[in-house]
């Protein structure tokens, strides 16, 4: 489901990372850990396709990247003045798929629909990331600090998603938290 | 168009339209600058009636700069705001492309309806060719909305943006101006109507050509 | 040896545009030599802007650094050919037109056309990262190369723009020069272009050796061509989700 081929990333003089290599298939959960700068946003955003890689390659999921991928991270932001519902209707149709209103129910957002994305804790708008990155049921989901900001509820909401991602696809997880190492089945160490 | 392109560039405009609505930043500042700039410009006028060829070109550079102040802002607040790449997953280019340049055109739109009225006012400058002025103006306006909205794509991950978005967005509108003067001078009483008609058909040319291109090269950067 | 036929030809076409009999047709016709030198600049400056739009769509389509380098090359080299363009005509004006500006529409057009590729390396100017400098740019120059050709080809030729244009038209091809004449134009126009293209292939190769010795240059620092991680691969966790067995 995703190959990841001697990928590489230098920023001006500095490689963060290089010769990396590892492929998923269904069911797989990698946690991919390391200490601050050692590249673990860097190598998530390169696999969602967000910003390129200077040498390698990566082989993602067969068909469209807007549905078969699913990515959330600490750094992406949500519309501060579009409501949760809003969010979700606008994103269903960019990316061609039904509108499903239980998705609310299942990260527990439901009563918070009519509200601005401004008026959201940092929790719940962590739970609305979720939501959009697991919208259309991605065969790859790929989860930058997914813990931060989340309650008990939402750690176990957090542990429910990933389980049932590993059902249906793969799932990377970039983490500082040591405990995030449960959401996984494979390690990565990008410490140099 | 197909249907799923119709929504998703739908889509788009929802996004923006609610955004604008419920903050009114740009549409604000647009419109107070061209008010601000229009009565400047009678000001210095004297409160005289200013030459129907001149008139033509202070109209056009007074909405030109109005739209290199507002326009970009369209992606350069996504980038500042982070959301940017919450497009760049769920959205295809040409339908952010798209979804954005026809907002722009629908802001550009308003801010050309209201500073043409107030100039008009205020110059008491007589229109003789009503339709080639409307004409002008809608043509003029689409040229711009798909220029500056490139230009705001191009200078959204740059230093200085906001200052850059105007930098490199004049010099590219200065010849839809050319033209647009030579249409829009003729609805003010100069020269002659088949000049007036050759440039609004330039005038349209410039937006069809701007419209063509743009699109496509938006899709060349959007994810660099 | 080239090099020094190239020298000689140019040298002795320089000579001759001050020694050929003047033109006629102008106001001033010996003060009117400076066209040898501002024709040739001005029919040169859009044929390296549109090059560089050229090589900048190639770089859209292949995202290859070196299509940057001579796209930023061959706009350079436009802009330097559009200010001699520029104050060549400035000159002109004043001897033949009694002003140093007339906001004749040709006058106007490399007037916008300077400003136009300004805001490329303004553009080019404000990226840090190479990659994004480089398709920002070459997206700028692709849509300034419409402006440009509005500005060169479409406005100077509109009617009502002809009417107030002091730029003749088609004095060469309407025999407006006499052979001679012609002759040391043409020769200067071909020279002036062999010039350019002269620089601009030297440009390109100093650019591509200084991104050659920059990815060197690297590379010494890093101790060669080391893999800074190593080959890594991902560790099975144990089924408790615990430690992790270490780095393979």
């Amino acid at each position: 489901m995703l190959r990841v081929d001697c990928l590489g990333k230098r920023y001006a003089d500095r490689w963060i990372f290089r010769q990396l290599n590892f492929s998923l298939n269904g069911g797989d959960a990698l946690v991919v850990v390391g200490p601050n700068g050692s590249g673990k946003s860097t190598l998530l955003r390169i696999i969602a396709g967000l910003i390129d890689p200077t040498e390698g390659a990566i082989e993602q999921p067969q068909g469209d990247p807007r549905t078969t991928t699913g990515f959330s991270a600490l750094d992406m932001q949500v519309y501060s003045h579009l409501t949760v519902s809003e969010h979700l209707e606008i994103t269903a149709r960019l990316r061609g798929i039904a509108y499903d209103d239980n998705l609310l129910t299942r990260v527990g957002l439901q009563e918070r629909k009519n509200q601005a994305a401004i008026e959201l804790s940092s929790g719940m708008r962590a739970r609305l990331k979720l939501a959009l990155a697991i919208q259309s049921q991605p065969t790859l989901l790929l989860l930058d600090e997914p813990g931060a900001g989340l309650d008990e509820t939402g750690r176990a909401l957090l542990d429910q998603i990933c389980e049932q991602q590993r059902q249906r696809g793969c799932l990377v997880v970039a983490t500082n938290d040591p405990s995030e190492r449960r959401l996984g089945t494979l390690e990565l160490d990008l410490a140099s | 168009m197909n249907s799923t392109w119709r929504v998703e560039i739908g889509a788009v405009f929802r996004k923006e339209w609610l955004n604008e609505l419920r903050t009114r930043s740009g549409l604000i500042s647009s419109l107070l600058f061209s008010v601000v700039a229009v009565v400047a410009i009678a000001l210095a006028a004297f409160g005289r009636t200013p030459d129907p060829t001149v008139a033509a070109g202070l109209l056009w550079v007074t909405l030109v700069f109005s739209s290199v102040l507002a326009l970009p802002r369209s992606f350069i607040v996504e980038e500042e705001t982070g959301t940017a790449d919450l497009l760049r997953l769920v959205a295809r280019p040409h339908a952010v492309f798209w979804g954005k340049a026809l907002f722009n055109l629908l802001q550009m739109l308003v801010t050309a309806a209201l500073l043409s009225t107030l100039f008009l006012l205020l110059t008491s400058l007589p229109v003789t060719q009503s339709e080639l002025l409307i004409a002008s103006l809608f043509g003029g306006c689409a040229a711009l909305a798909f220029a500056v909205t490139l230009c705001g794509a191009l200078v959204a991950q740059a230093a200085n943006r906001a200052a850059l978005a105007g930098a490199i967005g004049v010099p590219l509108l200065l010849p839809l101006v050319l033209i647009a003067i030579g249409a829009t001078r003729v609805s003010f009483g100069a020269g002659t109507m088949e000049g007036g008609l050759t440039s609004a058909i330039g005038l349209y040319g410039y937006a069809l050509l701007m419209g063509s291109a743009t699109p496509f090269l938006f899709a060349a950067v959007w994810k660099t | 040896m080239m090099r020094w036929i190239f020298a000689i030809a140019v040298a002795f076409a320089t000579l001759a545009a001050f020694l050929v009999p003047p033109a006629q047709s102008f106001r001033e016709p010996e003060l009117a030599r400076i066209i040898f030198f501002h024709l040739p600049c001005a029919i040169s400056t859009p044929v390296f802007f549109f090059f560089g739009s050229y090589l900048s769509f190639q770089y859209l389509r292949n995202r290859a650094i070196e299509w940057d380098v001579r796209a930023a090359a061959a706009n350079k080299l436009g802009y330097i050919l559009a200010v001699l363009t520029m104050l060549t005509g400035i000159l002109f004006s004043k001897t033949q037109w009694g002003a140093w500006w007339q906001w004749d529409p040709r006058q106007t057009s490399f007037l916008l056309l300077l400003l136009l590729y300004a805001a490329y390396f303004a553009l080019r100017a404000s990226f840090t990262d190479a990659n994004k400098r480089a398709a920002n740019s070459a997206a700028y120059s692709c849509v300034g190369a419409l402006a440009a050709f509005f500005l060169i080809f479409v406005f100077p030729r509109l009617p009502y723009v002809q009417q107030i244009s002091f730029h003749p038209t088609n004095t060469i091809v309407n025999g407006g020069f006499d052979r001679t004449y012609s002759t040391v134009l043409s020769t200067l126009f071909i020279l002036i272009l062999v010039l350019c293209a002269w620089v601009y292939k030297l440009a390109v190769r100093a650019s591509l050796l200084e991104l050659k010795l920059q990815s060197y240059g690297e590379l010494e620092i890093r101790g060669g061509d080391t893999a800074p991680t190593g080959v890594v691969r991902p560790i099975p966790l144990s089924q408790e989700g615990g430690t992790s067995a270490g780095r393979g």
